[in-house]
């Protein structure tokens, strides 16, 4: 079995009143680009600074590629970080960042650094302070990159960007990620980005996993029923209900399952990732627990 | 990470130039004239001993009036703040900064662990910290030496004072550079506690203001255990050595230096009768000598014509009371120096190791 990128088993963080995350047990696997999409304070955040060892967990266990976050000089090289708000040094050059960045990474590709500066038209000499926020989150991606861990962690990049530095942002990533294969962990709860760029997708709600699956495989087996009213317990077994609205005549369901729907009284339509992601988000719908093999936290 | 320590440390670096620039160019060209003074006024020339009390005492009472007893106080005052402005703008943003904008999560996600990263910012800037204090203070020595061999030859007076005033023991020596290391760490663990810069700062130079006020008046003085005299006492004439202030039947007892002594730290003196017990009542045959409360103020009591202090003081000494002073020997400087020092360099350590131990479990 392949390692994972992150593993988590009870991992709890908690601030002096409050728990940022509570019992958090996931597997996010290697090889993918994960979207972590949850609503604000699901833990995301924290479960990613908990991976990068800037967190220590108040309880449970966490495990990056194998290892303990942060454990040493070879691990933090393996991980790359991209913070929430994408800090740089607001007094340093576009050129010291990146003089940063060789001087502090062994595995530094300073090629490739260079070429996404001039890329994505940064001017070396300009203060990382006068930067917009569109620049400044890719001069924090190329330092990331240029480093060339095996996985990168991106903690809500696009969140303060405007539509067009996000897409630009998500394609400068795509790229990187497609030449040299690394493994990415992208948290947000924009789910339009998600959808463009993720082929693994995990709803984390209140420190725990709703669903966890390959965007391919959850379109596949989740469908879109509507038909005459009906009550969801009347559905044949294997067919999990995860959302469902009634009218006095109709029904409209959002089911999981992975055969086939036969019943001709239901019109069956596929569902997008957003209303997939909305569905399984929302804290009113129970959803049943199943499948451990895709890692539901039941 | 040297490198990068000194790229993100340059605007500081050359702040502290520029001020040890500016601080020697002063001392530079107000220094040989002040020398010159001194030797105008015949201390060269005097070979020590009392024909140097004269000439030594004229010029340091003269400094009050010259702008070099400003200058003095001005250097002295850079010299003492020099640790404080370190602490604050150097020690207490290290951390703070770094958690306040966050670019803790950029540099601590480089290939580099924190403890290393800590090591190098501590150890750089602190040693730049202790560079330029001991710097401030070696230049000032050079200059005020005219002045310190003055006090040596003769007495202090006004700004020229000894080595263990308060103000020369903190600004000569090497104590500079434990407040700077002292303080710079003190900053950085401020700033590491409470992750926010200026509350930061202000802690920092609440805590380094306090324990500067209170080590010369509670500490320093018990470093090493003090030696106790007790000697006659003598009549006030001209530069003597104690003082009196008869105030109704109560009399208190000021003992400046100590013959035999020069140089010494008097913590405390005071009188005591024939039996070593302390006194302060005025014996009942003295009280006539100098009537009471005539003038000289609530408390004070005037001495009639030609019955100086020096008649209460022989009347004081005739009924047997003498003078106790509690002092440390000038001999112990160095030893106070070394010992004050090693107490800030090891509440400088003591406060890195809990920043590395706060580090590691930070943010």
């Amino acid at each position: 079995m392949m390692t994972a990128a992150i593993e988590a088993s009870g991992l709890g963080k908690a601030y002096r009143r409050a728990w940022a995350l509570r019992d958090c047990t996931l597997v996010i696997p290697e090889g993918h680009v994960v979207g972590l999409v949850g609503p604000n304070g699901a833990g995301k955040t924290t479960l990613l600074r908990l991976a990068t060892g800037m967190l220590a967990p108040t309880c449970g266990a966490i495990t990056v590629l194998g290892q303990r976050p942060a454990a040493g000089l070879a691990q933090l090289a393996r991980v790359g970080y991209v913070a929430q708000d994408t800090p740089a040094y607001a007094r340093m050059r576009v050129a010291d960042h990146l003089r940063l960045g060789a001087w502090l990474n062994p595995g530094w590709d300073d090629g490739l650094a260079q070429r996404r500066i001039a890329q994505v038209g940064l001017d070396p000499k300009q203060r990382a302070g006068s930067l917009s926020g569109g620049q400044r989150a890719q001069l924090a991606l190329t330092l990331a990159l240029a480093k060339r861990p095996e996985l990168l962690l991106l903690d809500e990049p696009v969140a303060g960007l405007d539509p067009l530095a996000r897409r630009e942002f998500l394609r400068g990533l795509m790229e990187a990620v497609a030449e040299h294969g690394t493994s990415v962990v992208l948290s947000s709860h924009l789910v339009t980005d998600l959808e463009r760029v993720c082929d693994y997708l995990i709803v984390l709600v209140a420190s725990r996993v709703r669903i966890a699956g390959e965007v391919s495989e959850l379109l596949a087996s989740h469908h879109r029923l509507a038909g005459p009213r009906r009550a969801p317990g009347t559905l044949p077994a294997g067919q999990d209900v995860i959302e469902q609205s009634h009218t006095d005549k109709q029904s409209t369901l959002l089911v999981r399952t992975d055969e086939p729907i036969h019943d001709p009284a239901w019109t069956v339509t596929p569902v997008s990732t957003e209303e997939l992601v909305l569905a399984y988000m929302n804290p009113a719908n129970d959803i049943p627990a199943r499948r451990p093999q895709l890692g539901v936290a039941s | 990470m040297i490198r990068l320590t000194w790229l993100q440390f340059r605007a500081q670096a050359v702040t502290a130039a520029a001020a040890l620039a500016a601080f020697a160019v002063l001392l530079a060209a107000t220094g040989p004239h002040l020398a010159s003074l001194y030797a105008a006024d015949g201390l060269d020339s005097c070979h020590g001993g009392s024909s140097c009390l004269s000439p030594a005492s004229y010029f340091t009472g003269s400094l009050s009036q010259s702008p070099y007893g400003v200058l003095f106080l001005l250097s002295t005052g850079v010299i003492l703040l020099a640790p404080a402005v370190i602490g604050l703008f150097w020690g207490a943003p290290l951390i703070a900064r770094e958690l306040e904008t966050g670019t803790a999560a950029l540099a601590w996600n480089q290939s580099i662990t924190r403890t290393r990263w800590l090591a190098i910012k501590l150890t750089v800037i602190g040693l730049t910290a202790i560079a330029v204090t001991e710097a401030l203070c070696l230049m000032q020595t050079w200059w005020a030496a005219p002045i310190s061999q003055a006090v040596a030859d003769g007495s202090g007076a006004g700004v020229a004072q000894s080595r263990f005033s308060q103000l020369n023991f903190a600004t000569h020596g090497i104590t500079p550079l434990g407040y700077a290391a002292f303080a710079f760490a003190l900053g950085v663990t401020a700033g590491a506690l409470i992750r926010r810069t200026i509350p930061a700062m202000a802690i920092t130079l609440a805590i380094f203001t306090a324990l500067q006020v209170a080590m010369p008046l509670w500490v320093r003085p018990h470093l090493a255990p003090p030696d106790h005299t007790v000697r006659p006492l003598t009549s006030l004439g001209g530069a003597g050595p104690s003082q009196t202030g008869p105030g109704g039947d109560i009399f208190t007892l000021y003992a400046l230096n100590i013959p035999g002594q020069p140089g010494a730290w008097v913590l405390s003196s005071g009188a005591v009768n024939a039996a070593g017990q302390p006194v302060s009542t005025t014996p009942a045959a003295c009280t006539s000598v100098g009537g009471t409360g005539v003038s000289a103020g609530a408390q004070g009591r005037a001495f009639p014509p030609g019955q100086g202090p020096g008649a209460f003081v022989d009347c004081l000494a005739s009924h047997g009371i003498r003078e106790a002073i509690t002092y440390q020997p000038a001999s112990r400087y160095w030893r106070f120096q070394l010992t004050e020092t090693a107490i800030y360099l090891a509440l400088a350590l003591a406060l890195a190791g809990y920043c590395f131990r706060r580090l590691s479990r930070l943010s």
